[in-house]
C-alpha cells in the first residue's frame, strides 16, 4: 500500500459555513502511471476532494477535516502548502483563474522562480515543459491573447515545469473546443504513460474515455458510488446522469421505454410568416481595433422556428458574432436588423425585450440578495406587470430546477447553479428569441439535458440560438447549424448537411462524437438526427 | 484573469530606451519636483519635459486619444471650477486684483449672483492646469511604455521585497482588469434591460440603483483575488527568496537619466526652500488691473 504515490483514507470534510459535509468516507489509492477519472453530478464533492489533496483545504478553505491523505507515504497535514505543491500539481477548471504571468514564458516559469532555482535551470525546465506539450511557439506570446485551448495548455505547462509526481485536473476541458480538448487529453495520457499519477475531474466522460483511463471513480452526494475499471461504469451509473458513449447508451436504452418526443418551440407555430426574418445580418464586418478585422462579411437570417447551434473553435468570433445580434457590438460595416430595425438605432435594453442573451459567465451579472429578486430584475426593467413577473420568475425557476433556492443568495450557490440562475434570469424576461453562450459549460449532463428540453418546449420563444463546443447538443437539439471559423461563416444548414462532412468539421476543430457518427450512419433510416435513447428504438 | 495595459515595443521611443527602474526613478523625481512649484514659469519647464516625453514616446494619437482627451477635459473643468469659485488658491495669495466683475441681471432674495474675475484667480487656474496636466501626461505614459512582464522585477530592482514587488505587479494590472470586468458586467446588465443613463431619484436611490453594476464587479474582484492567491499558493509563492527570470542591467544612459532626475529634484527642493517658485502673477497684469 505504501508504494502508492497517493493514498486517501476515510477522508471527510465540512465547509465552515455549511451544515452538511461536502465529502464523506472517501478512501482510495492511486498508482503511478494511472489516470483516475472522477465523475459525478455538480455539487457531488469532486472539487472538494481535489482541494483536500492539493492542500487548499484546510489552508485556504476552512472547515472540519476527517481522515488523512498520504503523498509518497507522508501525511499532508504536517506538510506546508509549498511542499505539497512541489509534489502535487493542480490545473483548475478555468485557466483564466490560474494564469498569473503576462507572457507565456513568465507564466510557465512562475513556480520555478518561487523555488529560487537558477535562471539557467528555469529556462531549461520552461523549454522542456513547453516542448512536452508541443507549444514552444507560444513561449514569447502575451497570455491574455491566447485562445482557451492555448491557455489551458500553458497553465498545464506551468504546473509540469515544477515536476510534480501527481497531477490534479479539475474539469480541464470545460472551456475548450473539441480539438483543443482532444490535444489536452493526449498530452495527459502521455504524462501518465511516463509515470505521473493523474486524477481528472470531468463531466465530459465520453471524451476522457477516449484516452483509456485506468479507473473511474463515480461520486454522488459526497461519497464514492463506484470505483473500478472503466467497463464497470456503464453498469452502475444511470445513463441519464453521466454521458456515456452513444453505443453504450443505445444498448442500455433498448431495455427502457422510448423517450417522449419533445415539441420544439411550440410558440413558433403561430400565424406569422415563417419567412419573416427575426434577425438579419447583412454583410457584417467587425474588428475591436481599427486595423484588425475579426468578423468578415457575415450574411444570415434567423427565422421563426430556428433552433441554431453555433459551432467553431475557441477564438473564431462566435461570441463577437452573437453580441452583434443584441446590439452590444455594432458592425464596422454592413448592418444587423432585429425586427426590421437597425441595431445602430436601438439601445441594447430595447433589443433585450425581443432578444434575450445569456452570457457565458454568470458571475458578471449576479448581484441580487435572493434568486427571486435576481430573476425579477430583467422583467422589471422591461416594465412587465408585477403579477406577471411573479409567474415568470416561478416558471423560470421550475425550468432550471432551482425552485427550492428562490430565497437563497445567488452568489452563494455553486458555479453550475449560478449558471442556471443566469439562464433563468433571461428566461423570466420572456423575450421572443433566446441566445445562449455556452449554456452547458460546467454543468453536469443530467441538469443541462433537462433544462435544454424544458427551454425548447417553452411556448414563448420563436427562435433559439446557442453557442456550444458540445457537438451532441447540436445533434440533439438544433434544426440548423452554423459553423464559424476565423470570423467567417463556413457552413449554414441543417444538422445533417453541416455535420456529416467530418473533414470540414475537423478543419474547424470540431471533433465528431460517437452520437454524431451513429446518427450519420443511421440517417437513411431515421431521416433526422436523434438522441441516443431515441436511436435505441428505431 | 489579470489583463495588462496595452503595451508594445516601439522603435525609437525615448522613454522605452531606458531601463524601467531608471524611468520610474526619473518619474518620481519629476513628480515631486513639479509638486514643489506653483509659479507657472517654473511649471512650464516641467510641462515642456512632459510634452517632450509624450512626443518622443512612439505612442500613437489613436492609442492615447481617449486618455489624453479625458485628462485635458478633466483638468480644464477642474481648473475652471477653481477659477469660478475662487477656492483652492486662497492659501497662495492674500490679495486679489479685480479685472472685471460680472453681475447677474437678477436677484434672489436680495442677493445678486456675481463673478469676480481677478488676476490671481485667472492665473491660479492657468498654473493648476499646467501643473496637473504635466503630471498626468507623464503618468499616463507609464502603462503604455513599461513592459508588463517587467513590472515585478522593476519594483524588486527598486529595493522592494519580493512579495511587495509582486503585489505591485498585480496591482498595476488590476486597473485594466477592473475596467474589462466592468464592461462585461455593463454589457450583461444592459442585456437585461438595465439602462444606466435612465437612473433617476435622490443620491441614495441612485447609488442603490447602480448595485447591479457594482455588486458583480466587486464580487468578481474579490473572487478573482482569492483565485490569484490560490494559484500563487499552489505554485509555492513566498516560500523563500525567489529568482526573477528577467534581468535588468543599468547602462550609462540609465545612470545619466537618474542623475538628471535627482539633480532636478535637488534643485527644485533648494529653490523651494529658498522661497522661490511660489505662486506668481505677471506684474504687468497687476498694473492693468489697477494694482
Amino acid at each position: 500500500m505504501s508504494d502508492y504515490p497517493l493514498i486517501v483514507e476515510n477522508l471527510s470534510f465540512r465547509y465552515r459555513d455549511r451544515q452538511e459535509t461536502a465529502i464523506r468516507d472517501i478512501s482510495f489509492a492511486a498508482n503511478a502511471g494511472e489516470i483516475l477519472l472522477i465523475a459525478g453530478a455538480s455539487g457531488c464533492g469532486k472539487t472538494t476532494l481535489i482541494r483536500c489533496i492539493n492542500g487548499l483545504i484546510p489552508r485556504s478553505y476552512k472547515g472540519e477535516v476527517g481522515g488523512r491523505i498520504l503523498i509518497h507515504g507522508e501525511d499532508t497535514e504536517k506538510m506546508k502548502l509549498s511542499t505539497i505543491s512541489q509534489k502535487v500539481g493542480t490545473v483548475l477548471q478555468d485557466p483564466e483563474r490560474q494564469i498569473l504571468g503576462t507572457k507565456v514564458l513568465n507564466e510557465v516559469a512562475f513556480g520555478l522562480e518561487n523555488l529560487g532555482l537558477s535562471r539557467e535551470e528555469i529556462y531549461q525546465r520552461v523549454d522542456e515543459s513547453l516542448a512536452h506539450l508541443k507549444i514552444q511557439h507560444l513561449r514569447d506570446r502575451d497570455t491574455f491573447l491566447l485562445s482557451g485551448g492555448e491557455k489551458q495548455k500553458v497553465a498545464l505547462a506551468g504546473v509540469l515545469a515544477m515536476r510534480p509526481s501527481i497531477l490534479l485536473l479539475d474539469e480541464p476541458l470545460a472551456s475548450l473546443d473539441p480539438a483543443s480538448a482532444a490535444e489536452t487529453l493526449d498530452a495527459v495520457r502521455t504524462l501518465a504513460d511516463e509515470g505521473m499519477t493523474v486524477l481528472m475531474v470531468e463531466h465530459r466522460v465520453e471524451d476522457v474515455l477516449r484516452i483509456h483511463p485506468e479507473r473511474v471513480m463515480y461520486m454522488g452526494e459526497g461519497e464514492i458510488r463506484y470505483l473500478g475499471e472503466v467497463d464497470g461504469l456503464s453498469r452502475v451509473v444511470n445513463y441519464h446522469e453521466v454521458k456515456l458513449p452513444a453505443e453504450q447508451i443505445v444498448q442500455r436504452a433498448k431495455r427502457d421505454p422510448a423517450p417522449a418526443e419533445i415539441r420544439v418551440l411550440p410558440g413558433a407555430a403561430g400565424p406569422t410568416s415563417k419567412e419573416e426574418a427575426l434577425v438579419r445580418f447583412e454583410d457584417v464586418a467587425f474588428g475591436y481595433e481599427s486595423d484588425v478585422e475579426i468578423l468578415h462579411g457575415i450574411n444570415l437570417e434567423i427565422k421563426r422556428g430556428d433552433v441554431i447551434a453555433v459551432l467553431g473553435p475557441n477564438g473564431s468570433g462566435k461570441t463577437t458574432f452573437v453580441k452583434h445580434a443584441i446590439g452590444l457590438l455594432k458592425p464596422k460595416s454592413g448592418r444587423v436588423l432585429v425586427n426590421g430595425k437597425d441595431t445602430k438605432e436601438s439601445s441594447v435594453a430595447e433589443i433585450a425585450s425581443t432578444l434575450g442573451y445569456v452570457f457565458q459567465s454568470p458571475s458578471h451579472m449576479l448581484f441580487a440578495p435572493t434568486v427571486r429578486e435576481e430573476l425579477a430584475f430583467g422583467p422589471t426593467n422591461l416594465k412587465h406587470p408585477k403579477d406577471e413577473i411573479e409567474t415568470e420568475v416561478k416558471e423560470a425557476l421550475r425550468i432550471v430546477n432551482l425552485s427550492e433556492y428562490e430565497q437563497d443568495p445567488p452568489l452563494a450557490l455553486s458555479f453550475g447553479q449560478q449558471k442556471r440562475v443566469s439562464i433563468a434570469a433571461i428566461l423570466a424576461m420572456r423575450s421572443r428569441i433566446l441566445v445562449m453562450d455556452e449554456p452547458t459549460a460546467g454543468q453536469d449532463y443530467q441538469n443541462y439535458m433537462n433544462f435544454m428540453d424544458a427551454i425548447l418546449q417553452l411556448p414563448g420563444f420563436e427562435a433559439v440560438m446557442f453557442i456550444t463546443h458540445d457537438v451532441d447538443l447540436a445533434v440533439i437539439y438544433a434544426n440548423r447549424v452554423l459553423l464559424v471559423a476565423d470570423g467567417r461563416l463556413v457552413a449554414d444548414g441543417s444538422p445533417h448537411e453541416v455535420l456529416r462532412d467530418f473533414s470540414r468539421l475537423e478543419a474547424c476543430r470540431v471533433v465528431p462524437s460517437s452520437l454524431l457518427a451513429l446518427n450519420v450512419n443511421r440517417f437513411p433510416q431515421t431521416g433526422r438526427f436523434l438522441r441516443a435513447e431515441a436511436l435505441a428504438h428505431v | 484573469m489579470l489583463v495588462a495595459w496595452r503595451y508594445r515595443e516601439r522603435a525609437r521611443s525615448f522613454i522605452q530606451s531606458f531601463d524601467p527602474r531608471a524611468w520610474i526613478m526619473f518619474y518620481g523625481c519629476f513628480l515631486f519636483s513639479t509638486l514643489a512649484f506653483w509659479d507657472v514659469r517654473y511649471l512650464l519647464f516641467f510641462a515642456a519635459i512632459a510634452l517632450f516625453v509624450l512626443l518622443t514616446s512612439g505612442v500613437t494619437w489613436n492609442e492615447i486619444r481617449r486618455a489624453v482627451l479625458f485628462i485635458v477635459g478633466f483638468v480644464t473643468i477642474f481648473a475652471f471650477f477653481t477659477f469660478l469659485t475662487g477656492r483652492g488658491g486662497t492659501e497662495l495669495y492674500e490679495q486679489e486684483h479685480l479685472i472685471r466683475r460680472l453681475e447677474a441681471s437678477f436677484s434672489i432674495l436680495g442677493w445678486t449672483p456675481a463673478l469676480d474675475i481677478t488676476v490671481e484667480r485667472a492665473f491660479f487656474g492657468v498654473s493648476q492646469f499646467v501643473r496637473v496636466f504635466s503630471i498626468a501626461i507623464m503618468t499616463i505614459l507609464i502603462p503604455y511604455s513599461l513592459n508588463p512582464a517587467l513590472y515585478g522585477i522593476t519594483f524588486r530592482g527598486l529595493g522592494l521585497p519580493d512579495k511587495i514587488a509582486y503585489a505591485m505587479d498585480l496591482t498595476m494590472r488590476f486597473i485594466p482588469t477592473f475596467s474589462r470586468d466592468f464592461q462585461l458586467t455593463m454589457d450583461a446588465q444592459k442585456a437585461r434591460g438595465f439602462e444606466l443613463e435612465k437612473i433617476s431619484g435622490g443620491l441614495i436611490q441612485q447609488v442603490r440603483k447602480i448595485g447591479p453594476l457594482m455588486v458583480p464587479v466587486t464580487i468578481h474582484a474579490i473572487i478573482g483575488s482569492e483565485d490569484i492567491i490560490d494559484a500563487m499558493d499552489l505554485r509555492a509563492f513566498g516560500i523563500g527568496p525567489r529568482t526573477w527570470l528577467q534581468k535588468l542591467d543599468y547602462k550609462i544612459k540609465d545612470r545619466i537619466l537618474i542623475g538628471v532626475g535627482l539633480t532636478i529634484l535637488l534643485f527644485s527642493m533648494a529653490l523651494s526652500t529658498l522661497g522661490l517658485g511660489n505662486f506668481w502673477v505677471p506684474p504687468q497684469l497687476l498694473v492693468l488691473a489697477g494694482g
